[in-house]
């Protein structure tokens, strides 16, 4: 440890560093301060929905952020596109939903009822699918066509055609279905703005449906991923690909399918992602998924790129530090995006394997 | 000949689902539109005439032959009924397809179906001009026709060419003979002679002051942001092509460089009033500044990581510019009116003074960055785009030349970016979003990373071309996403490729020294 300080040089990039995390430091300490014990502007009743929002969308961001943890944690590159990825899934999941409740499905009792009240729980399942799965197919093809042909080619190579693909997607999405924002269609069940209403601190905060729902559904995909990635054997040989791609290769395992397997996973976990920002959120466009992309990146590399309980935990984090900071801080909630990039710069200048990542060889750094 | 028929298939669903993805976005109109206008086949003069239906026929003969010619990619010494098989596979899978398309889209469009609700690009105008006004039936059977009659044409060109190789063998020579000619001493001798380069200067800097005169405001608008993106191109050429560090948020400086000249110069907010001149010198030092204190902090980075900070820093810029927080600094969303213009005899700059300065400054940047490139700072760079840690072992200070690098490359923005404000009178935050960074990484990168001429073909093809083609303005970033795409695939290197400097081996008795001079 001594010596570690003793060999420490001090250059102009360190003692920036420092004087960052110092005032940093001391502005954190009086914000919490302010809030804690100064004159309260925020009740008990306002945390809890602040928390309440951090939860359900720090499940998303880490559902898609558990995308970019699986295909760096084996190509070692940033997939550029992975929130372009989640926007398609939104996509369809309007449509399917858009569909179910077009469908007529008369009951004795209501003569104008839809297939999507009817049966909700169907007309949902059927709607995660149809989202997951045109994310999965999309994962697929962005691997075969963007990235599979850049195998072995610089570093910088595949990330610019990554980039590539996202502005395609995000303008062909654009050009087929328009450029105004488009509204969920909800089944009456988890109708938006409807919920529970919890008392706290003599007020009363409402846990809504489209939350609860969202927020229990990331986490059993989550749980089931951790399934899949620690018992099957296409999680071992994920694994294994991970490790080391040659050695996997000389265990008999095909590489490339692997690869394409991750993608198809990731792309399922983003398309769940973005039928429930839907759900939850109700108006989208395509723009919808650009800044959920780079936060979800964020949440990856704070939790510790390539390390997917990392991925998990830094999602909620992030979301968590998104709707709690600007109340914390004392900011305007205008700058809610500011947080998750100023978080990002700072976990990158101080720490940048991330909360849980190890420390990487230079080779994969 | 299974390959022949598999190549064929392929290539056929590709061509397929590319016409339908086209026909759904409505490019297949649009295309047919700049069809008519490169052949002057464009309506008549009546309002209500329709656009002639042959425009259309030539888009499609055009994606036929495509179609066609991918089926045999690559197979340069099968037998003629081989290539004919898979020109045929591929012109039935894609005309069927395209068949299907029509029919289906066509029969519900005349049936009353609205497609405008969900794909709003598939205007019932434009499918009535897409069926030849005419039956959906006989229209798809138009579509398959051409398809397999291109497709064919384009598969027997192909195999034309592929004869006995004679088409490469050409090829080579050609390639052969322009090497020899560049390499060959006259030439060189013409190249290094002092008296042509400076006529040749002369020549291009006389026809350069006359064109901004010759060709009207509306060409000076486009050009000078051909130029302006040229400028930005050469900044970002410094930092992505020559030190190898891919920065995401070049957009930032823009924004600097152009929000302290319009602060500096504007009568609202602040009404400082500074000299033109000063306040460019100011943009181009906080813009550098500010490359200074992103820099310091995170450009040991490496590759991926650095992209998505750098991205971050120009989204915080532009958040921030429009923020209740800066107002009271920036004017907020409404932006900077007003903006300062330079002044000649008394007068205020017209378009050409414009033209004319932006050409100086282009030539001028132009000019630095090759000097930049080949002395030992560029060199310092090129080592470190190539290998780092090599760099580090050979005595590079990497960390520093990375952030000279960063330094320049934000000067040429602030730059930019106060000549943008002045041309326009005008800044606000949303001048400024990521798309101006994507745009200009697009320049440096179809370009070719680190060639100077790259970058300026790059700002024409990317930035003029789509000023002239106004059809394609909404298809424009459709397109650069494609491009990027197919350009890391097939040509990573750029249009035009930065030359490799060759060092030339000792020959002779120039080896004999060195080999003595090594070995005591």
């Amino acid at each position: 440890m001594i010596n570690k300080l003793r060999n420490l040089k001090l250059t102009p990039g360190l003692i920036l560093r420092l004087l960052v995390g110092l005032v940093v430091l001391i502005y954190l300490g009086w914000r919490i301060y302010q809030t804690a014990f100064g004159e309260g502007i925020y009740g008990p009743d306002t945390w809890m929905r602040f928390l309440i929002t951090g939860l359900v969308v720090g499940g998303m961001y880490a559902l898609i952020a558990i995308g970019y943890t699986l295909v760096y944690g084996i190509l070692f590159m940033i997939n550029f596109a992975h929130g372009e990825v989640m926007m398609l899934g939104t996509f369809a999941g309007y449509f399917a939903l858009e569909a179910f409740s077009a469908i007529p499905a008369p009951s004795a009792a209501d003569q104008g009822l839809s297939f999507l009240n009817a049966n909700p729980v169907i007309a949902l399942l059927l709607t995660f699918i149809a989202g997951a799965g045109v994310s999965a197919l999309m994962g697929y093809l962005l691997e075969r066509i963007a990235y599979r042909p850049l195998r072995g080619a610089p570093r910088l190579v595949p990330l610019i055609s990554a980039i590539g693909a996202s502005i395609f997607l995000q303008n062909a999405a654009q050009l087929l279905f328009g450029p105004q924002r488009r509204q969920y269609q909800n089944p009456d069940l988890l109708w938006r703005g409807t919920g529970w209403m919890i008392p706290v601190g003599g007020k009363e905060v409402m846990l809504t449906y489209t939350g609860l729902f969202s927020f229990v559904l990331s986490i059993l995909l989550m749980v089931a991923l951790f399934i899949l990635v620690k018992k099957t054997k296409l999680g071992k040989s994920m694994r294994a690909v991970a490790e080391n791609k040659q050695a996997a290769a000389l265990m008999g395992i095909d590489v490339d399918s692997v690869i394409s397997k991750t993608f198809i996973i990731s792309g399922i976990l983003a398309g769940a992602a973005g039928v429930m920002w839907g759900i939850h959120n109700g108006l989208f466009n395509h723009y919808v998924g650009f800044l959920p992309g780079i936060k979800a990146f964020t949440a990856a590399v704070l939790g510790g790129i390539g390390n997917i309980p990392g991925a998990m935990m830094g999602g909620m984090l992030l979301g968590l530090l998104e709707s709690l900071g600007p109340a914390l801080l004392g900011l305007d909630f205008q700058l809610k995006d500011v947080i998750a990039f100023t978080i990002l710069i700072l976990v990158l200048i101080f720490k940048p394997s991330g909360l849980l990542g190890e420390a990487l060889s230079e080779e994969k750094v | 000949m299974k390959t022949a028929l598999k190549k064929g298939l392929s290539s056929g669903v590709v061509f397929g689902i590319v016409f339908i993805f086209l026909l759904l976005i409505g490019l297949i109109n649009v295309g047919s539109m700049m069809v008519g206008d490169l052949l002057g086949n464009t309506k008549g003069l009546a309002y209500n005439d329709p656009l002639p239906t042959s425009n259309l026929l030539a888009v499609l003969a055009i994606m036929g032959l495509l179609a066609g010619i991918s089926a045999r990619k690559g197979e340069d010494e099968s037998k003629w009924w081989v290539s004919f098989l898979g020109g045929l596979t591929a012109g039935l899978v894609s005309g069927i397809l395209a068949w299907l398309a029509i029919w289906v889209t066509e029969t519900m469009s005349i049936d009353g179906v609205n497609f405008q609700t969900y794909l709003p690009n598939m205007d019932p105008n434009d499918l009535n001009y897409l069926r030849f006004y005419s039956t959906p039936v006989a229209a798809a059977n138009t579509y398959l026709v051409y398809f397999v009659v291109f497709s064919l044409i384009g598969s027997a060109l192909k195999w034309l060419f592929s004869i006995n190789g004679w088409f490469a063998k050409c090829w080579q020579v050609c390639r052969e003979g322009v090497s020899t000619w560049k390499e060959s001493k006259n030439l060189k001798g013409v190249l290094e002679n002092r008296w042509v380069m400076l006529v040749a200067f002369l020549i291009v800097a006389v026809v350069l002051y006359f064109l901004p005169l010759a060709w009207g405001s509306y060409w000076n608008y486009i050009m000078g942001t051909v130029a302006i993106y040229v400028l930005l191109g050469l900044g970002l050429n410094i930092i992505v092509g020559y030190s190898g560090q891919l920065v995401l948020g070049y957009v930032a400086f823009f924004a600097v460089g152009a929000y302290t000249f319009a602060l500096l110069t504007a009568p609202e907010p602040h009404g400082i009033g500074l000299n033109l001149w000063l306040a460019v010198g100011a943009a181009v030092l906080t813009s550098t500044a500010t490359g200074f204190l992103i820099g310091l902090p995170i450009l040991n980075l490496r590759g991926d990581y650095l992209a998505i900070v750098t991205l971050g820093f120009g989204e915080i810029i532009r958040i921030l510019i429009r923020s209740d927080i800066l107002t009271v600094l920036t004017n907020g969303p409404k932006g900077v009116t007003n903006v300062g213009q330079p002044t000649l005899n008394g007068e205020v700059f017209s378009d050409v003074n414009y033209m004319h300065l932006l050409l100086l400054l282009v030539l001028i940047g132009l000019f630095i960055a090759k000097r930049l490139k080949d002395s030992r700072t560029g060199r310092a760079w090129i080592a470190i785009r190539e290998d780092e840690t090599v760099a580090q072992a050979t005595g590079v200070n990497t960390y520093r030349y990375k952030i000279l690098a960063l330094l320049l490359g934000a000067a040429f923005a602030g730059l930019a970016g106060a000549m943008f404000a002045s041309r326009n009178q005008f800044t606000g935050p949303e001048d400024f979003t990521m798309m101006v960074s994507i745009n200009v990484l697009c320049i440096v990168i179809v370009g070719g990373m680190g060639s100077l001429p790259g970058v300026v073909l790059g700002a024409f093809v990317l930035k003029g071309l789509p000023e002239l083609l106004r059809e394609l303005e909404d298809y424009r970033l459709l397109v650069f996403g494609a491009l990027l795409v197919v350009m890391m695939i097939v040509r990573p290197e750029g249009l035009w490729p930065a030359a490799r400097v060759k060092f030339k081996k000792p020959s002779g008795k120039q080896a004999k020294d060195l080999a003595t001079e090594v070995e005591q």
